[in-house]
């Protein structure tokens, strides 16, 4: 009764950049659809519906979806707007995957953007914390369900992320150095990305560890820059795929799910601050996702990983919470070059999202990017040449607690 | 095709001003609606919310609200439309097969805590309408009511008349937040004057509030209730963003979003087979334009079907008998709530807005300035 | 429980630099010389007033760049008793009129202040024709408002 549903196309505006003074925001959107469209046969026509996204607030537009409905072809079609934070890029193509898994549309289109550099994304995040820690201080804990506030340390994201940071290298037997090597390795990474934001070839630990500290242990070097750009991408069921003669160079999605714990920066559960680098959330659905696709053991069965990592000790968290290696394995890993594009598990071959961040794409990005790497089509030398089967790609998000989950593969499961 | 059907519904009192935080109203509420049905959260297998980080003054504003729905690590989402999209995502949820059961829940705070036309304002486009100042969700409103009045002779008195028509529903509404016992069309006539013609009697009661429905497959749905109510169409259409660009009257998206709604459910004539609609409107204006563009009333007919009191609580197609948004309109929540009126009357548990033998209802909500996209649900009991 | 409700306070200041866009650009220079222009689709031949990136009914990019007649039809109009200022609605000192035109050769409507001799001279079907400003700044007030012809 399942509907197989695949990802047959993945479009870009360009090169993601922190300043596009030259475009507003539907200009911005508008190529990253051509470029979608222009990959396949299809015409706008050929588009059933349309899933969108960002945050909005960053760019100081509400629902700019609407202003922008002739830049993606959306006059006259099904519009859903979905943002969910981080993982709104996930969040909408999840959509799109429903909007034909439901079996109401066969061709549908999924697009995440960010444009920042109208706004501050900082003062964006600090809107989240904000009203709520004005309300500790004047009131005391918010006590409607049993639960109070804590942890509210630094501001915006960084300052949640460092706590994160230090918990993730003590768990791993871990230190900074090793924050600084995934970081040098993304930006190089990005290097043979042509649509990446921050490109440095040959990225040195070295180079990372020269970068101020913000919040200990983070250095500048280990956070995500502010990025302008979009990605669209177009979904269709497995009749259509066979109807329009694709078999070949499309990527099956093969499991999704997304998940939620409590806010804060320290998961906050029954009155006890847990562990922010737990993230028991991502287990939990991964485990749901794989159980979904068929992959009985993620160690062996997934070949590579795109994952959302606002900052660099992420790199090494998630892989672990993803199943990808044991628990603390990751700086060992990576030590011995297995996260490399030419390792035997490469993460984020893209440069990932410490190299590029446009806000609501990010998340899609992601799934964009494994795509590409099922399709073999990843541009600029950030292929990965090892045989591919199944490519696991995730988002975060929220505060500490968003967690989005895809599995894309070469061969549809079997229903 | 596989059935999707609504097992549980509930909304809270509306109010101007509600006496507990967003937090509570929602916590409050889905918990009396789980306790209502006899289930708990573990019942539920995904959870969609409708809310707006601009609405909601934080960005990323579910980071505080999913917990007290009971998604705390569970499946969870947000769409940022009106709720009737949300139940619209949950519907496609259910019918992939890969859940069960979904829960809704659309709230704002827009009675007390933010200027709803501020949000309003930041959906213009900052290039060109916002900086002009000139076209905004009131003004866009009353361009089509002008055009819809001079082209069918429809009066202000005929508005007036129409607007006492949905307050008095409002008044036997227990969940309204405007009650105005005293409501005639003298009195519509003397409110304020701020976009000709649109008086401030004619504009929807932005409220404090929340709606909350749960969705269920079929072979799951009598478990919950031996009355569901079952989604049979649903369309969604978006129009040009530009009001320059658009036929205010025949409101192309609107009547294309209810004929794929009618098509799926197996409506061929909508006058004769619709016992009931519930429509977001956010100005009584909008009324007469949304229902000829839904093919309830013919093209222009609008004096007569207020003459004739056809759209009345025992007409022959009353339309928001719940009084609608001129009773309540708590934004993001507002057309899941017209989800839930016409679902307690397919239920028979309207109250004294009661309409008898209704078994198909059509549901309708709407977004951005002069309704340019727009959600019809066509149900049945 | 206390009666009292406590709220808090607390304004988002955000400052946004909204790029304009490449057509409106087109526009807003047109209006510094006294000139309308509206873009027209290659396929369909409609005209949209301001110029659009893009039509939205054939998707095809729009940078065919025409200069349009300043006198039109007024279609719809609606006198403004109040200004919503920063989300408040707030009495103006004197009605006003926001009306849709078509312009001659367009296929949008374009909204306009129309100035009467008093509002209520004001009807729908009445031709119209742009009044600019003295000196002209490259902004969206250099085209002052619409009067009847």
């Amino acid at each position: 009764m399942k509907r197989n549903v695949a990802i047959i196309s993945v479009g870009y505006n360009g090169r993601f950049v922190s300043k596009r003074p030259d475009v507003n925001i539907p200009e911005l959107i508008q190529p990253a659809v051509t470029n979608a469209l222009g990959k396949t046969r299809l015409k706008p026509e050929d588009i059933d519906a349309y899933v969108v996204g960002n945050m909005h607030t960053f760019e100081g537009v509400n629902q700019p979806h609407l202003w922008a409905s002739e830049h993606f072809n959306g006059n006259m079609k099904p519009v859903m707007r979905i943002a969910t934070g981080g993982t709104t890029g996930a969040s909408v193509y999840q959509a799109a995957y429903y909007h034909v898994a439901s079996g109401l549309y066969d061709v549908v289109m999924a697009i995440g953007w960010e444009k920042q550099d109208e706004g501050d994304s900082q003062v964006g995040l600090m809107g989240i914390l904000l009203p709520e820690a004005f309300s500790l201080f004047h009131f005391g804990p918010d006590t409607s369900t049993d639960r109070g506030i804590a942890g509210l340390g630094g501001g915006g994201s960084t300052g949640g992320a460092a706590f994160q940071a230090m918990s993730y290298l003590a768990k791993a037997n871990a230190g900074i150095e090793h924050i600084d090597r995934v970081a040098a390795m993304m930006r190089s990474n990005a290097a043979k990305n042509p649509y990446a934001h921050l490109q440095q070839p040959g990225c040195t630990e070295a180079d990372i560890a020269k970068t101020p500290i913000i919040s200990y242990p983070l250095r500048f070097g280990h956070t995500c820059p502010t990025s302008c750009g979009a990605i669209a991408m177009i979904l269709v069921s497995e009749e259509k795929a066979k109807k329009f003669g694709l078999t070949d160079r499309i990527a099956w999605i093969k499991g999704l799910g997304s998940g939620t714990s409590d806010a804060t920066t320290g998961n906050l559960i029954e009155g006890q601050i847990t562990d922010p680098a737990e993230q028991q959330i991502c287990k939990i659905v991964a485990k749901k996702v794989y159980s979904m696709a068929g992959i009985k053991d993620p160690k062996k069965d997934i070949q590579m990983a795109e994952v959302y990592s606002g900052f660099s000790h992420q790199d090494l968290m998630w892989p672990e919470r993803l199943g990808l290696v044991e628990e603390g394995a990751s700086p060992k890993m990576l030590d011995k070059g297995a996260f490399a594009i030419d390792g035997e598990i490469p993460i984020n071959p893209s440069g990932g999202v410490t190299s590029t961040n446009a806000i609501g794409a990010s998340a899609m990005v992601r799934v964009g990017e494994a795509a590409l790497q099922v399709m073999g089509l990843a541009e600029g030398g950030h292929q990965v040449q090892r045989k591919i089967e199944n490519v696991v790609a995730h988002g975060w998000g929220g505060l500490f607690q968003f967690v989005t989950v895809t599995v894309l593969g070469k061969t549809p499961v079997k229903s | 095709m596989e059935k999707v059907a609504l097992v549980g519904y509930k909304q809270t009192k509306h109010t101007f001003e509600s006496p507990v935080a967003r937090e509570r109203i929602i916590y409050e509420l889905v918990k009396s609606l789980y306790k209502d049905m006899g289930i708990t959260k573990d019942d539920i297998d995904t959870f969609i919310l409708a809310s707006n980080d601009f609405t909601d003054g934080r960005t990323i504003s579910e980071v505080f609200t999913v917990p007290r729905i009971g998604a705390y690590m569970k499946d969870e989402t947000k769409v940022e439309a009106d709720g009737l999209n949300a139940a619209l995502y949950a519907y496609m949820r259910i019918l992939s097969g890969l859940y069960n059961t979904a829960l809704v829940i659309g709230f704002s705070m827009s009675g007390s805590e933010f200027r709803v036309p501020l949000t309003q304002a930041y959906t213009m486009d900052p290039a060109y309408e916002r900086p002009r100042a000139l076209i905004n969700y009131y003004s866009a409103a009353a361009l089509q009511a002008g055009a819809y009045m001079k082209k069918y002779r429809f009066t202000e008195e005929d508005l007036a008349a129409l607007t006492v028509k949905n307050l008095e529903n409002a008044n036997n509404n227990p969940y309204s937040a405007r009650k105005e016992p005293d409501a005639s069309v003298d009195k519509v006539l003397g409110s304020k004057l701020l976009y000709t013609p649109i008086r401030q009697a004619h504009v929807s009661a932005y409220a404090d509030g929340a709606c909350a429905v749960v969705l269920s497959s079929k072979k799951m749905a009598r478990k919950f209730t031996d009355k569901p109510v079952w989604i049979d169409g649903v369309g969604h259409l978006m129009d040009t963003y530009y009001i320059g660009d658009r036929d205010l009257l025949k409101m192309d998206s609107l009547a294309g979003a209810a004929k794929k709604a009618y098509k799926m459910a197996g409506i061929k004539n909508p006058r004769k087979e619709i016992d009931l609609a519930e429509l977001h409107t956010n100005f009584a204006s909008e009324e007469p334009v949304f229902t000829e563009a839904m093919g309830l009333f013919k093209p222009g007919s609008a004096k007569d079907v207020v003459k004739n009191g056809e759209s009345r609580i025992g007409g022959s197609i009353p339309v928001n008998p719940s009084g609608g948004p001129l009773g309540a309109n708590p934004v993001n929540a507002t057309g899941l709530i017209r989800l839930a009126e016409a679902s307690a009357q397919l239920r028979k548990e309207a109250g004294k807005n009661q309409i008898k033998g209704a078994k198909t209802a059509v549901v309708h909500a709407q977004d951005g300035p002069g309704a340019q996209s727009n959600t019809v649900f066509v149900i049945r009991r | 429980m206390a009666g009292e409700i406590v709220k808090t306070s607390v304004p988002i200041t955000f400052m946004y630099k909204n790029r304009v866009g490449r057509s409106l650009e087109t526009y807003i220079n047109g209006l510094k010389g006294k000139k309308i222009v509206g873009a027209k689709c290659p396929r369909c031949k409609k005209v949209y007033v301001p110029p659009r990136t893009v039509c939205g009914k054939c998707h095809k990019l729009l940078d065919n760049i025409i200069e349009l007649d300043q006198q039109g039809v007024l279609k719809s109009f609606t006198v403004a008793y109040v200004n919503i200022i920063n989300g408040e609605i707030k009495d103006t000192q004197e009605p006003y009129v926001i009306g849709l035109i078509k312009l001659k050769g367009a296929s949008s409507l374009l909204s306009a202040v129309i100035k009467a001799s008093s509002p209520g001279a004001v009807k729908t079907g009445m031709k119209v024709r742009a009044v600019w400003k003295d000196t002209t700044r490259g902004d969206y007030n250099d085209l002052a408002y619409f009067e009847p012809v």
